[in-house]
């Protein structure tokens, strides 16, 4: 089938301002948009630009907004949104070029929430052992890739650029929520701050957004019932 | 140099977020609706009250008309019933898993209660 695939180009050398460029091309329903853009850039125009690296879906790479709404292009295939796709950056990071967003600020706040394990009793001999319910307690929440999709739908983000943000909360979950932690404490404090958790409005663009079906809302939900009650059941 | 992260609004409004998104849209517009309705018809009891002023009156045209009424009737209800959905969503967010049941069962109650009172506003203001 014909698909005509419109792209938001923006070149910082050349451009003041963004502008849109539309490709017609020969397409399958089953192949991915990911797949469009490769073969754009190899046969018809080379200087469209995007990131991608595993094209699987686990790197995090590709995340764009795909019809008006946060996807992964290698994970959305084109039968699922039609003949006419729209591609552009996500919202609310600076754009450096066509689809390429600078990922700094994002990945400013995910650091931000002491996203790594933190235990300062001796290393006991074997491993830190954990009940299958503790550890399906956090399962939800390790699986995240840091794409950055639910981040960038979120208007709270948009109006203020400053909020950690949905992925942020998403990271700081998976360790305030694992028997083996020690720094809950810390991370509740950080993420009950000004631009912490409580700029959540209950919105669930980001929940719709995650292309790994991360509960991501629910996740805010418990770490701001975390917060409020002091506890971690 | 890299593009501003500024996002405008009408960006903003094109995203697609669906149902849920616009429910927080409809329930901010509500919510500011009310308080500029309850605005208006403070000034118009205080300007009649104080100074019998004619402004006060023809606030009180506009305020009772029957096309305004469905509005601020429209904007009361949506907010307390999405008020209560987003109450209990944060009381329990194990329940977050079923947003989208939530958001229809929301309308299920909206529409239903907004058409009677609409039918009746309406039929009253034709059959005077
Ligand atoms: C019927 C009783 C009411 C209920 C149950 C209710 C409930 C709520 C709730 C739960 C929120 C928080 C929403 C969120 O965090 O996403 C909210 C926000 C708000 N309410 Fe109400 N409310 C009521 C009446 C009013 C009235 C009378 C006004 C105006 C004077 C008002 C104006 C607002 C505004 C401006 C917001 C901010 C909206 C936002 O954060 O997006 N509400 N309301
Ligand atoms: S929570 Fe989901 S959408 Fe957000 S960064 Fe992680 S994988 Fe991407
Ligand atoms: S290219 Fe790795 S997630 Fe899409």
């Amino acid at each position: 089938m014909q698909v005509t695939l419109k792209v938001y180009r923006y070149n910082p050398e050349k451009d003041k301002k963004p502008h849109y460029d539309t490709f017609t091309l020969e397409a399958d329903p089953t192949e991915r948009v990911l797949d469009l853009m490769e073969r754009i850039k190899g046969l018809q125009d080379g200087t469209l630009t995007f990131r991608r690296s595993c094209a699987h879906g686990i790197c995090g790479s590709d995340a764009m907004r795909i019809n008006g709404m946060n996807r992964l292009a290698c994970k959305t295939l084109v039968q699922d949104v039609g003949k006419k796709i729209t591609v552009e950056p996500i919202l609310g990071l600076p754009v450096i070029k066509d689809m390429i967003v600078d990922m700094e600020p994002f990945f400013e706040s995910y650091r931000s929430v002491m996203p790594y394990f933190i235990n300062n009793d001796p290393p006991p001999n074997g491993e830190r052992l954990q009940s299958p319910e503790e550890r399906e307690r956090f399962d939800d929440t390790t699986k995240c890739i840091l794409c950055a999709a639910c981040t960038t739908s979120c208007p709270s983000f948009w109006a203020n650029g400053k909020y950690v943000g949905p992925s942020a909360i998403v990271n700081a979950h998976r360790f305030i929520f694992d028997s083996r932690d020690q720094a809950a404490k810390e991370r509740l404090e950080i993420l009950a701050g000004q631009f912490g958790v409580y700029r959540c409005r209950t919105i669930f663009n980001c929940t719709l957004a995650c292309p790994r079906d991360i509960q991501i809302t629910k996740a805010i939900g418990e770490v701001k019932e975390a917060i409020a009650t002091g506890k971690l059941d | 140099m890299p593009l501003k992260r500024n996002v405008s609004f009408w960006e903003g409004l094109k995203y697609k977020g669906g149902g849920p998104m616009w429910a927080w849209i409809l329930h901010r517009l509500s919510g500011l609706g009310i308080l500029l309705f309850v605005g208006l018809h403070v000034l118009a009891a205080f300007l009649t009250a104080q100074f019998g002023s004619d402004a006060g009156i023809a606030i009180n045209v506009v305020y009772e008309s029957w096309a305004f009424q469905i509005i601020v009737y429209f904007s009361i209800l949506f907010h307390a019933i999405n008020g209560l959905r987003v109450i209990v969503l944060d009381f329990w967010p194990a329940l977050l898993e079923y947003e989208r049941e939530a958001i229809w069962a929301e309308w299920s109650v909206i529409v239903p209660i907004f058409g009677l009172a609409t039918y009746i506003i309406i039929t009253k203001a034709l059959g005077g």
